[in-house]
This record gives C-alpha cells, sequence and structure tokens, in this order.
C-alpha cells in the first residue's frame, strides 16, 4: 500500500505541476516572438518553453517528491490511498499512455511515408551532403525533410528541373539547417506532452523554426533573392499529400512574410540582432542547483508538507 | 467595442455607408462637421448626417450628444466586422440549399485564384530585387 501512495501521490504531483507550468508557458510565449533577437534564439525560446513544463515536472517530482515521500513519510499500514492522489493518479497514467501512443503512431507513420518515398531514390548532390539528400521518382512533396533517427532530405524531380542551380543549392542547405537543429527530434517531442491549447505555440516554434532555417542558409543578398525565388516557384507545385508530423516542407509557415524578410535581408539587420546562446541558461540553472542542493533538507520539508496537503 | 451576438443581423451596407464608417475606425470618433473637414467626402452635411444616422439606426454607431450635434464612435472593432461578413457570406454560399457542392467548388476556386494572385505578386518582387541586385552588381564593375 506504501508503494501504492508513493506511485499516486508522485504521479499527482508530477500531472498538477506539469498543467501548471504549461497553463503559464502558454501564456509566456506570446512576448517571444516580438523580442529583437535572431529567429534562432526565438526558435530555441519557443521550443524551451514548450518542454520545460515536461523537464521541470519530471525534474521536481524524481528529485524532490519521491525522496519526500520515502524519507518523511510514516510508513502506517492502515493508511488509505486518498481518492484525490488516486484520480490525480489515473489522470498522469492516462497522459503518459496518450503521449506514447501518439509518439509510436507518429513515428510509424512517418516511417512508412518516408519508405513509400525512398523507393528507388538516389543520392542527390548538389552541393549538398549526398548521405542525407536524396532525388525521388515517386510522387513526393517538392522538397522536404522526412524522419527522426536519419533524417533524409527528399528532392522531387520537378524541383530539380524548376529550379536554378544556385535557387537548389541555397534551398537545399535550408534543409540541412533544419537537420542540424534536429527540428523533425523537436516535433516529436512536442506530440509526446500534449496539453490543449499548445498548438499555436508549436505554430509558433514551426514558423520560427523556418524563419531560422532561412537566416542560417543565407550569407549574403543574392542568397536570400534566390531562396525567396525558390520558395514562391516551389509553392505553385501542388501538394502531393499532408505531411506526416516528423517532416518540414520548404515551403512550410507563412510565404508572404518569409518572402518579404528574405527580400529585405542585409549584413547590416542581421549584425544587429542578438543572438540568445544556450550557454546563457547554464548559470541560472547553476544557481538553482546550488540552491536546491544547500536547502535540500528544508525544501524536502515542504515538498513533503505540500504532498500531504494532497493526501488529505 | 462590443461583439457580436448574431451574425445573420449583419446589416448590408452601402459604398458611401462602408467609406463613412472606415473613416470613423480610422479616426475612432467624429461628428458630421469632422468627418466633413479634411475635404474626403464631397457630399452634402445633411447627405452625411442622415447617413450616419441610419448607421446609428443600424446599430453600428454609438452617439454622444455634444453641444447641438453628435459625436458618433463605432460599436464593433474592424476586424470582427470583416470575420462576420465573411462568416455571412460563407453560410450563405453553402446553406444554399442542393448546390452547396457547386458553392463549394467556386470557394475553392477563388481562393486558388488568390494564391495565384499572391505568387504573382511575389513572383514580380522577386525578379525586380533581382535587377537592383544586378544593377548594383553592374555599377559596382564600372566604378
Amino acid at each position: 500500500m506504501f508503494a501504492l501512495r508513493e506511485i499516486a501521490v508522485s504521479l499527482s504531483c508530477f500531472v498538477l505541476l506539469y498543467c501548471l507550468l504549461s497553463a503559464l508557458a502558454e501564456i509566456a510565449w506570446r512576448p517571444v516572438q516580438p523580442l529583437h533577437v535572431a529567429q534562432q534564439s526565438v526558435a530555441t525560446i519557443l521550443f524551451a518553453l514548450r518542454v520545460l513544463p515536461l523537464v521541470v515536472s519530471v525534474i521536481v517530482t524524481f528529485a524532490l517528491v519521491v525522496p519526500s515521500f520515502q524519507l518523511l513519510e510514516p510508513r502506517a499500514i492502515g493508511d488509505g490511498m486518498g481518492a484525490i492522489p488516486l484520480a490525480l493518479g489515473v489522470c498522469a497514467l492516462l497522459w503518459i499512455a496518450c503521449g506514447c501512443s501518439r509518439v509510436i503512431a507518429m513515428q510509424t507513420r512517418t516511417s512508412r511515408v518516408a519508405t513509400r518515398w525512398l523507393e528507388g531514390a538516389r543520392p542527390f548532390s548538389a552541393n549538398a551532403d549526398p548521405t542525407v539528400t536524396f532525388q525521388s521518382h515517386r510522387e513526393t512533396p517538392p522538397l522536404t525533410l522526412v524522419g527522426v533517427c536519419h533524417p533524409r532530405v527528399l528532392v522531387s524531380e520537378s524541383t530539380v528541373a524548376l529550379l536554378s542551380h544556385n535557387e537548389l543549392r541555397i534551398a537545399l542547405r535550408h534543409e540541412l539547417e533544419h537537420v542540424k537543429s534536429h527540428d523533425n527530434l523537436k516535433k516529436l517531442i512536442f506530440r509526446c506532452c500534449p496539453f490543449p491549447g499548445m498548438v499555436k505555440l508549436e505554430s509558433a516554434w514551426a514558423e520560427s523554426a523556418e524563419l531560422a532555417a532561412d537566416d542560417a542558409a543565407i550569407s549574403n543578398q543574392c542568397d536570400a533573392v534566390d531562396l525567396a525565388a525558390a520558395l514562391v516557384k516551389l509553392s505553385r507545385l501542388v501538394p502531393v499529400e499532408v505531411l506526416p508530423v516528423c517532416a518540414m516542407d520548404f515551403a512550410a509557415g507563412s510565404l508572404s512574410r518569409r518572402v518579404a524578410r528574405l527580400l529585405a535581408w542585409d549584413e547590416a539587420s542581421k549584425a544587429r540582432r542578438v543572438r540568445i546562446r544556450t550557454w546563457f541558461v547554464i548559470p541560472p540553472v547553476v544557481a538553482v542547483s546550488l540552491l536546491v542542493t544547500i536547502a535540500y533538507g528544508p525544501v524536502l520539508t515542504l515538498t513533503h508538507d505540500v504532498t500531504e496537503w494532497l493526501v488529505r | 467595442m462590443r461583439a457580436f451576438s448574431t451574425p445573420e443581423v449583419w446589416p448590408q451596407l452601402g459604398p458611401f455607408e462602408q467609406r463613412l464608417l472606415r473613416k470613423l475606425w480610422r479616426q475612432g470618433s467624429a461628428t458630421v462637421r469632422e468627418l466633413l473637414a479634411d475635404g474626403e467626402f464631397h457630399q452634402a452635411y445633411t447627405t452625411v448626417m442622415t447617413t450616419v444616422d441610419r448607421l446609428y439606426k443600424k446599430g453600428l454607431l454609438d452617439r454622444v450628444a455634444e453641444g447641438k450635434a453628435f459625436r458618433y464612435t463605432p460599436c464593433h472593432a474592424f476586424e470582427e466586422l470583416q470575420r462576420v461578413t465573411a462568416l455571412d457570406s460563407i453560410r450563405q454560399l453553402l446553406g444554399s440549399g442542393d448546390t452547396s457542392a457547386l458553392a463549394l467548388s467556386y470557394l475553392v476556386e477563388a481562393v486558388s485564384d488568390h494564391d495565384a494572385q499572391l505568387l504573382d505578386d511575389l513572383q514580380s518582387l522577386v525578379e525586380r530585387k533581382r535587377r537592383e541586385l544586378g544593377d548594383k552588381g553592374k555599377n559596382r564593375e564600372q566604378l
């Protein structure tokens, strides 16, 4: 019974914290987009906000809730489980099952689609990495990145025929930037932590990821114009089918916005945009970890008080 | 700004009524004299007064007395008008009996035409930018 109570209380704390943090993330992401920072940073911040509720909930559950229950909860045999922890625990289990099934379903569907598209495809090298770039002979989207573990950039025959050498080179570079950023993996991670109303945040991230790949792919005005031309040309092609989630379509996002940004691109504006580096988060994380380590005893007691309140 | 409760009651507006409403959205609020002040409308004072009064009676404008005249303010946001008008038109289109599939195909056609137009516009922008870059390159070579 003690172990069951521990699991129920831990799951309850996890699900409550996850819901609270997700609700906060839904509010917090909106001011991020107008920030005068590089699109790579905007995409990173949006991704962090999307996954932070899950990460923090897992850390708090395993680092605080479980140890506090183990160390501070008296092992009385007669104690019941309580209706609220039981109900919340069941909700948490359902949520975990839902997340896992979404990931498995998406991964299966993506693998099936990728296998079909890659049948008869041959490595393609137009100044791009031929180990990840393939020219497909089947009906495929014009230019897309598909797959999570082994992402592949697929170029259709019509795309090769339609784009000039430079346009194709820069469009492929755009897709390879998605490979570098592991954008398909990020999409899959979103699937494993569902929460109502997160679609808007995910859409905002997808839009930023496209703009970030645009920015990373170009290094001068000619590149920018070539990429804009490729976007417009490929947008005229009729989409073959709806893409699975673990795929990044080249012509995704707001076409007008992307083309306008590319045509207005200049070296000075790129330099002016602040890039928030990933290591910027290390000092606050270290500080919080140190604080928690120093005050671990009182924090455990506080956590236990909160879980006690939940059990009652 | 009030929200629309029943989009079906959105009244049909004449061209002059639409122009007046658009001007009031831009200005926030205005009296008839202020609407005529910049010379955008060449209609008589009484015509404008009758038209804003009609808009008020249709529930699109609020008014407060200001001296001997009234100050008019739009009741609804511009975006709300657009949304309701679009929804109402689509509902009418799709609710036209047995021909709804046909109506839907017209809608798809209109959207496709719009997309094609947008792509044409973007294409010409790209070409113009390319020409500009080409000219700049040539100028640099000449210098």
